[in-house]
């Protein structure tokens, strides 16, 4: 079965809300990026330490020191990122971003709102997420709180035209898509 | 007649009484008589004897002198002396317009013929077009000619062929047309998979745009956005939905619309 959309309907999708793949992606994306980050600084950290005491110090993620520094980490990358631009580089990377709940640009306090009430999602059992697949504008629980949504961003228009412009170039022969299935940009 | 008449009457006949002048003009005179006449007759006959030459002699000078005149125009020169936008700006186009039968006029004109002897490049250089437009109303003219039946009847290559279009292009204020274009509805209209894949434009946007890292992300984004779909339709078919789930938020719908 195609997991994809009608070639002509795809270029439509710009503003339209993000489906569930998109955003776990995104949010997988960004879990990865910011816990890289993080060890980095811990190890840095540890050099700079070994260098100046002489003393070895390790990080262990059971430690409620580390855990909760772990957490301010998550809430600064997070907030911060979604305050400044509305999304954060998982989600820029899917070409998906945050809006308020009537599509207008997201402000810096709902922002922070949102990404103090994230953690939502994970303590009720991932309950707080299942709205993005259920819920009529694929809200999550914190989406609801802070009033927010999250739509698809990426100039779909663009991408299609760079996707025609690669198969003009290719030759006849061999498959022209760049995943093994139809390449049809979406957004 | 008469007068020598009466000289034999006196001469020749001594002995018979001399006649009463009164005798010349009868009491009764017998119609048809050439021999009494009025004497105003003999002054019209005199008249007419004057005039008639006279009057052939003014003809034959008139008719000689403008021979001489139309000879001596230089009719070119005197059109050419014509300041033909003035001569334009002084019309009332429209209202003339209104009262000509443009139809039945072009039906009587070899329009071929006519455009044949017109030089027609002399004739734009010397208009000025972008006032002459200002004051047609175009949409009236046109609805009033049957323009199929007139370019049936035009040689549009011949036609074309004769006209300089760059210098008349140069001539031509196009940013009020450029101006009341609508440029976006315009582009909505161009297929844009037909002229990337007939044209050379695909390759120059491969060149401009194209990269290792916006491809993978074009690839990855319509993965996703394609999964996205697909998770969507059994979310539909399980949960059935009475009403249609919004497809954006209320501020980004009209950007939405798609034909």
């Amino acid at each position: 079965m195609s997991t994809l959309t009608p070639r002509g309907a795809l270029v439509s999708y710009q503003g339209h809300y993000a489906g569930s793949v998109s955003r776990f992606t995104a949010y997988a994306i960004d879990l990865t990026v910011s816990t890289a980050v993080f060890t980095l600084a811990l190890a840095a950290i540890s050099y700079a330490v070994r260098i100046v005491i002489g003393q070895d110090v390790t990080w262990n993620r059971s430690n409620a020191v580390v855990a909760v520094i772990f957490a301010g980490w998550q809430f600064v990358y997070f907030a911060y990122s979604w305050a400044v631009s509305g999304r954060s580089f998982g989600m820029a990377v899917l070409g998906i971003r945050i809006v308020h709940a009537d599509g207008t640009i997201l402000d810096p306090r709902r922002a922070i709102l949102r990404a103090l009430v994230f953690p939502l999602g994970f303590l009720l059992f991932g309950l707080g997420f299942l709205g993005i697949l259920v819920q009529h504008e694929h809200r999550a629980l914190y989406d609801l709180i802070a009033g927010t949504a999250v739509i698809y961003s990426w100039d779909a228009r663009a991408a299609r035209l760079r996707f025609l412009a690669r198969q003009a170039e290719m030759p006849e022969v061999g498959n022209p898509s760049p995943a093994g299935a139809r390449p049809d940009p979406a957004g | 007649m008469m007068r020598c008449t009466g000289l034999a009457a006196t001469f020749v006949l001594p002995s018979t009484p001399r006649a009463h002048p009164r005798r010349v003009i009868p009491q009764n005179p017998v119609p048809g008589n050439t021999d009494h006449v009025d004497p105003r007759d003999r002054l019209r006959a005199v008249g007419r004897r004057v005039t008639d030459p006279a009057e052939a002699l003014a003809q034959e000078v008139t008719e000689r002198a403008v021979d001489l005149l139309l000879n001596a125009l230089d009719l070119n020169e005197l059109i050419s002396r014509i300041d033909l936008n003035a001569l334009i700006g002084r019309v009332d186009l429209d209202g003339v317009l209104k009262k000509v039968d443009v139809d039945a006029l072009l039906d009587q004109v070899d329009v071929n013929t006519l455009l044949d002897r017109v030089d027609v490049n002399t004739l734009l250089g010397r208009v000025d077009v972008n006032t002459l437009l200002d004051r047609v109303d175009v949409n009236t003219l046109l609805d009033r000619v049957d323009v199929n039946t007139l370019l049936d009847r035009v040689d549009v290559n011949t036609l074309l062929g004769r006209v300089d279009v760059n210098a008349l292009v140069g001539r031509v204020d196009l940013k009020p047309v450029l101006d009341s274009v609508d440029v976006n509805d315009l582009v909505q209209r161009v297929d844009m998979d037909a002229l990337v894949e007939k044209t050379d434009l695909g390759a120059v946007i491969a060149r401009s745009s194209g990269g290792m890292t916006t491809e993978a992300l074009d690839a990855v984004r319509s993965q996703a956005v394609g999964l996205d779909q697909f998770v969507d339709r059994w979310v539909h078919r399980l949960l059935r939905p009475k009403k249609p789930w919004p497809p954006a938020p209320p501020a980004l719908l009209p950007v939405q619309a798609e034909p």
